[in-house]
């Protein structure tokens, strides 16, 4: 090994995968849930959404709130990859290329839900804007359509700035490769890069401006859905706090899943030199704060209710000790009190318990997103129409085959493409002897 | 009879009684011998005729249309047809709107006294019974398919035997009926068979008196729910609402002082309620009586002393009333006290020509072996009354005639499918004694019989009902007149006004009631329960079992729908340590049920309530396996004391459509101290869009919560004119209900005494809707005149709006639930009305095709103020008026009159929505009366 260069194994990963039978292990069943999706999707276009739990008045239920807890996922990889490169934290190489496209699947996930959501999914393109015969608009008022507009915006960008920022590696991949096939596979892709210099003074162009597109994109697209809550009439949802308290929570859930992925391919493709304590000490670091800025969100916005009295008072009455106080707790400790290990360094260094920690606050931010939800809308403004949201067989369904689809792609991308940024890692370790 | 049967299967089995039915009717034993060439051709007819039905409904064309057009037929343009539907013996006049041939709504007759247009909920109802695609529609022979040839040679054969006798051993049991053309026949039919009787049996007691309300300044009723569901409910809550109404202007006093041991309408709409266990009533009306409150709680003497205050100061403008279910000295007693007071004893509901006898001597007769041939028309016994199923398996020959195969008919010999009221020829009384012309919209479509040809068959002769009811009348009106002239106009009218008819009623004679109906036995000590049998709120005695529209519509106390359940007090449950759906048991003298428990604020400390309608064991698909009989511990009406009850564990599914009912801290609904009272004003609040400009018209909603009495008919009005589905049990209890408008109930104070109200809600058509604005297709949006509109092509089904919306007035079609209705269901929709479509939101709509129809018509016919004719379904059929709509740009309309007064708010005026449906805030006094 230490007569190779620097990631070397992550060319040679698709040809030579380093460990077929743990793939195989995780791919089995990931794609088992894939073939259960598909099921949960036919069941829910031919049959309609009732066979999910959702009624009057919660009218939203888990189509929704897995929607936002997606989101929020996929957002972690944006943060690393784009924000991290333009403040120049070159320890983000190692990082990079798995968290974007952790962003690119989850975003897919989250994307697709609001379409199956629909009672008339077939129609999901009049939210667009489109000449017609009937001169019908979108209502721009509505945040659905802000909606729509930023989730379709952001998977573009990340989609690219995925893509410019996998060219060089695809073409180092082209030249490793001795089969026919993966020599045409990878030279496709890699859109016929030569690695000259004016090659690399146009990617670094392209690659920064993306990037800054890129970041404001984050902070928009979940402020946007913090709008769905926020702009409702709904006590518990119609607060300012939303938004921000929304990115945060998205960033947060983010490097929560980016962590444990890191964790897992560190040990799957022995890369522990690429992405190395270090590393996880300060993806631990991360997660540490966007929880802690969380955290405050939460105070704020329980303050909040306490402010205004009233109805806001009632719901977070609800919240505390309602049918779903379990979500609320749920959350409140899930999301924070293993998160306060992560101030040992100790802890944040170690796999182990920082890939608990992080599945803990995946789980956590999942039953934040399901309380805010459902409890301010089983209960809002009359009494008479209170009622409760129980989630069916097929809302767990659709949920666990979208868990497994994402599964299956990320597990494909790690079989077949390059999964570490290895060019930038070079550099940086170049740059680093020249200067050190 | 050598030995007993104990059920039909035996009875068929056995030898016996096949050679004694062959000696008696070789006919029919011989006639059942069919050849294969026979069956094969029936075969061939039975195709035909299936085919047949696939053609439109006829109208019958010797009826008479009752507006627009006297002669020929527009097509694509309704008609309108008065006739009646005959319910526990009292008519309920109604308009029939039918398109196409086909009935498609029905509306209170206008004209006539008793409804003045308007309906209950259970007239809103049949027009779905006369669809029900499970009613019977063929004659049945111990169960087996048979044909009408066959049941006319019984018919012949039974009456050439008791020509022979002279009646002896026949019995005709029937339901209350005061049909003129009905007590013709069976007059008749005494007359040639002497030794035959008459038995008239409903399963629920009813008041044999319909007084006028509207004069009756202070009511004192001791558990009378007169404004409560039942043949006289619109009668008595138009009365109730003039009064009211009267009230609110300032003339004169709308006291009602209700003592009762269950909530109910009546008691929930009182100014002054006494929660009174069954026992003490009588103490309570003695008191009232004789001034005598030695042994009264301080409640009740403070009850009694403003009741009897009230009396007082009202003299001859009075009524004391008792529950028709209560015994005989009761009523006396009431009786009395109205006399000393000077109330007129007016009301009472003519008794016919021939009398009818109790249920009683039946039964004696039945287990006395005394009964030979049974017939029994349109009642179903068998269920409502355990008793009598047994007494009639010892009649030899069982006749049945009704609108479905039900208990009744499975216990007898032959079954003979009936026609529905809205398909049939007859006559029935009103609540004011005029009689109403019964006369079909729609041609039987079905091979069935209405109730007087029924009679007449039983008697030999095959006349048809529309000769009957002819020859009823033909000799009945002024001699000298044409005829014609009258019939035609009778029949465009609906009615003949009760002085027409020179009814003079007959000494106050209740329809005999069930057997132990009123048997109170009074309770020992005071920690006995007392169980009370009554008829359910939406499904009656089980006759309307078979009706989903009726089976989905919430109890208006408990908001139950699809079931029954066994009622007990907060403090009760608090006791045994019982919650809503908790499975018991409830025996009443070794005889019991089980079901799941239902908390009700406000009743008495150890009062259980059941209702009968449900528990059915042959009835359609609608009814199966819903809830238990509660006949089987008393008829409905008795009440029982020393009864037990014992958690056996387990819980049962009770669909309720809502969950909520304390109402505390908020106000949704308001309350004044008097008519005159204003509400604080609401502060205006800002809004960021600029409002809505006002056109003429501009509509909007008045709903006045101090005239609501909670009776439903507005929601089946709304159901019946908008092609609402039903979604069933499951459904209901995920939430997932369509009515476009539901009656809130909440109840306030302590839950042993809570004060209870209602209130309609309907979409708001707020003017500052947060559904349109989160609607991202332009889906909802909003009208120039005003509406909220909801576009179900342009809807693709995100459901923001109905999670924006403040009032959750909005329904989502989470499957496409019409997709599986049979024909005959598909057939009783309102075409002007789209079904909806799988995935789309709908709610509310002012009844917009109704809305456009008069702005059409209005313009074609250049008339400039038909912005004031037309009325929503609900509150066409409200009979207390409680809904008004109309123009509120016009400031003389009803509805901006209503919106005027003091009382009138917008709720959750905190959400500033503008709405343009507003309330009017209940009057409570809290002062003395």
């Amino acid at each position: 090994m230490s007569t190779l260069l620097p990631g070397e194994q992550v060319y040679r990963a698709p040809t030579a995968f380093p460990a077929r039978l743990a793939w195989w292990l995780l791919f089995a069943p990931s794609f088992l849930l894939t073939i259960l999706l598909v099921i949960a999707i036919a069941m829910v276009f031919t049959r309609g959404t009732g066979i999910w739990g959702n009624n009057i008045p919660v009218a939203w239920g888990f189509p929704i709130s897995n929607y936002i807890w997606w989101l929020g996922i996929g957002h972690a990889g944006t943060l690393i990859s784009a924000m991290l490169l333009l403040l120049n934290q070159g320890w983000r190489n190692s990082l990079n290329r798995f968290a974007e496209a952790m962003t690119l699947f989850a975003v897919t996930c989250g994307a697709l839900y609001p379409i199956f959501h629909l009672g008339r999914p077939w129609r999901f393109y009049w939210m667009a804007p489109y000449p017609n015969v009937m001169d019908t608009q979108p209502q721009f008022k509505s945040p659905l359509t802000w909606d729509f507009w930023a989730v379709l915006t952001y998977l573009i960008v990340s989609t690219l700035f995925w893509y410019i920022g996998t060219i060089p590696d695809l073409a180092a991949a082209r030249d490793k490769a001795t089969k026919r096939r993966w020599q045409v596979f990878f030279g496709l892709l890699a859109l016929g890069w030569r690695g000259a210099g004016r090659h690399w003074a146009r990617w670094r162009q392209a690659y920064w401006i993306t990037a800054g597109i890129a970041v404001p994109l984050v902070v928009s697209v979940h402020s946007e859905i913090a709008m769905l809550f926020a702009a409702g009439p709904v006590p518990g949802w119609n607060s300012t706090i939303f938004p921000p308290y929304f990115v945060l929570g998205a960033a947060f859930s983010g490097f929560a899943v980016v962590s444990m992925i890191a964790v897992v391919l560190r040990h799957m493709l022995r890369l522990e030199q690429l992405v190395t304590a270090h590393h996880l000490s300060m993806l631990g670091c991360l997660t540490l704060a966007c929880g802690m800025m969380t955290a405050f969100g939460y105070v704020a916005e329980a303050f909040t209710a306490l402010y205004a009295g009233g109805r806001e008072l009632e719901t977070l009455y609800d919240r505390l000790t309602g049918p779903y106080a379990w979500s609320f707790w749920g959350a409140v400790i899930l999301n924070f009190v293993p998160l306060q290990l992560l101030w040992l360094e100790r802890i944040r260094r170690a796999p182990v318990p920082l890939f608990l920690i992080g599945l803990s606050v995946a789980v956590g931010m999942w039953m934040e997103r399901y309380m805010l939800l459902v409890s301010s809308l089983s209960r809002d403004w009359l009494e008479s129409s209170a009622g409760l949201f129980h989630a069916t067989f097929w809302d767990w369904a659709l949920y666990a085959g979208l868990i497994g689809f994402f599964l299956t792609a990320f597990l494909l991308f790690v079989r077949f493409l390059p999964v570490i940024s290895v060019f930038e890692v070079r550099e940086r370790a170049v740059e680093g002897t020249l200067h050190g | 009879m050598s030995r007993q049967w104990r059920s039909l299967d035996e009875l068929v089995d056995s030898r016996s009684f096949r050679e004694l039915f062959a000696a008696e009717f070789p006919s029919l034993t011989t006639a059942a011998d069919w050849k294969r060439r026979d069956i094969l051709k029936c075969m061939g007819a039975a195709i035909a005729l299936a085919g047949l039905d696939g053609c439109e409904r006829q109208p019958d064309e010797r009826a008479f249309p009752y507006v627009r057009q006297a002669a020929g037929e527009t097509l694509g343009e309704a008609r309108f047809y008065a006739t009646a539907l005959e319910f526990d013996g009292v008519a309920q006049p109604v308009i029939g709107k039918t398109r196409a041939g086909r009935p498609i709504k029905l509306e209170g007759n206008p004209d006539h006294p008793a409804s003045g247009g308007k309906t209950d909920a259970f007239t809103q109802a049949a027009l779905l019974d006369l669809y029900d695609p499970e009613r019977s529609q063929a004659v049945l022979h111990k169960g087996r398919i048979a044909d009408w040839q066959a049941y006319d040679a019984m018919a012949h054969e039974l009456a050439r035997r008791m020509d022979a006798s002279g009646g002896k051993g026949f019995r005709l049991l029937t339901g209350a009926t005061r049909s003129p053309t009905q007590l013709r026949l069976i007059g008749a039919m005494l007359k040639r068979w002497p030794a035959a009787r008459w038995h008239a049996w409903s399963a629920v007691p009813t008041a044999s008196t319909a007084p006028d309300l509207s004069r009756a300044h202070a009511i004192v009723s001791f558990d009378h729910d007169l404004l409560g569901p039942g043949p006289l409910q619109t009668w008595n809550a138009r009365g109730w609402a003039a009064r009211r109404s009267a009230y609110h202007t300032g003339e004169g006093e709308a006291l009602l002082f209700v003592a009762e041991p269950t909530p109910s309408l009546t008691g929930v709409t009182a100014s002054h309620r006494l929660i009174a266990g069954t026992a003490r009533l009588p103490v309570l009306l003695a008191a009232l009586l004789d001034g005598t409150v030695a042994g009264l709680s301080p409640r009740e003497k403070e009850w009694v002393a403003l009741a009897s205050r009230s009396l007082v100061r009202n003299p001859g403008r009075g009524l004391v009333t008792v529950g028709a279910h209560h015994p005989p000295a009761l009523q006396q007693l009431a009786r009395r006290l109205n006399d000393q007071l000077g109330n007129a004893a007016d009301g009472a509901l003519p008794a016919g020509p021939v009398e009818a006898d109790p249920i009683e001597p039946l039964l004696a007769a039945m287990h006395a072996g005394e009964v030979k041939a049974l017939m029994v028309l349109d009642t179903n016994p068998v269920y409502a009354l355990p008793e009598f199923a047994e007494a009639i398996e010892r009649v030899p020959l069982r006749i049945h005639a009704g609108l479905h195969a039900d208990e009744t008919a499975f216990r007898c010999h032959w079954h003979a499918p009936l026609a529905h009221d809205l398909e049939s020829w007859g006559d029935a009384r009103a609540a004011d004694g005029s009689v109403c012309l019964i006369q079909p919209l729609v041609r039987p479509w079905l091979d069935v019989r209405s109730k007087a040809a029924q009679l007449a068959t039983l008697a030999g002769r095959s006349s048809s009902d529309h000769a009957l009811v002819r020859e009823t009348w033909g000799s009945a009106w002024a001699a000298g007149a044409n005829f014609e002239e009258q019939w035609q106009e009778t029949l465009r009218g609906g009615f003949r006004p009760a002085s027409s008819e020179g009814v003079t009623p007959a000494s106050a004679q209740a329809v005999s009631a069930s057997a132990k109906a009123g048997a109170e036995t009074p309770p020992r000590s005071n920690d006995e329960l007392t169980v009370l049998v009554r008829a359910d709120p939406t499904v009656w005695d089980g006759r309307f079992s078979d009706n989903p529209w009726l089976q989905e519509l919430p109890k208006p106390l408990t908001k139950i729908v699809w079931g029954n359940a066994i009622h007990i007090s907060p403090a009760l449950a608090e006791e045994e340590g019982l919650e809503n759906g908790d499975l018991v048991e409830l025996s009443v003298a070794g005889r019991s049920v089980s079901g799941p428990i239902w908390i009700v604020p406000g009743q008495e400390r150890r009062t259980i309530l059941v209702h009968l309608g449900y528990g059915r064991h042959h009835a359609g698909t609608v009814s199966e396996n819903l809830g238990f009989n509660a006949a089987l511990l008393g008829p409905a009406g008795s009440s029982h004391s020393d009864a037990t009850l014992r958690k056996v564990g387990g819980r049962q599914l009770v669909a309720s459509t809502q969950s909520h009912f304390a109402m505390a801290p908020d106000e949704f609904v308001r309350f004044v101290p008097s008519p005159n009272t204003p509400l604080r004003a609401e502060p205006v609040r800002a809004n960021m869009y600029p409002p809505l400009p006002m056109t003429e018209p501009s509509w909007g909603m008045a709903i006045d919560l101090d005239l609501c009495i909670g009776c439903n008919a507005c929601v089946v009005a709304c159901v019946a004119e908008n092609n609402i589905a039903t979604v069933g049990k499951e459904q209901v209890a995920k939430g997932r209900e369509m009515h476009w408008l539901r009656v809130d109930r909440y109840y306030e104070g302590p839950p042993d005494d809570a004060r209870q109200v209602f209130q309609p809600v309907p979409c708001m058509h707020c003017e500052n809707a947060p559904c349109e604005m989160g609607c991202p297709v332009n889906a909802a949006v909003h009208s120039p005149d005003g509406l909220n509109l909801q576009v179900y092509n342009r809807c693709i089904g995100t459901r923001t709006c109905a999670a924006y919306c403040p009032y959750k007035v909005r329904r989502f079609n989470w499957f496409d639930w019409t997709k599986e209705d049979a024909p005959e269901l598909q057939a009783a929709r309102n075409p002007e009305v789209t079904v909806r479509g799988r995935g789309v939101m709908e709610k509310c709509t002012y009844c917009i095709q109704r809305l456009q129809n008069a702005r059409i018509d209005g313009e074609v016919d250049e008339q400039p103020d038909w912005a004031t004719e037309v009325q929503t379904a609900c509150q066409q059929a409200c009979p207390t008026q409680a809904i008004v709509f109309g123009d509120v740009s016009d400031p003389k309309s009803p509805v901006s009159r209503r919106k005027a007064n003091g009382r009138d708010y917008s709720l959750l005026a905190d959400a500033n929505t503008r709405p343009r449906t507003t309330h009017s805030a209940r009057i409570a006094r809290e002062d003395e009366a």
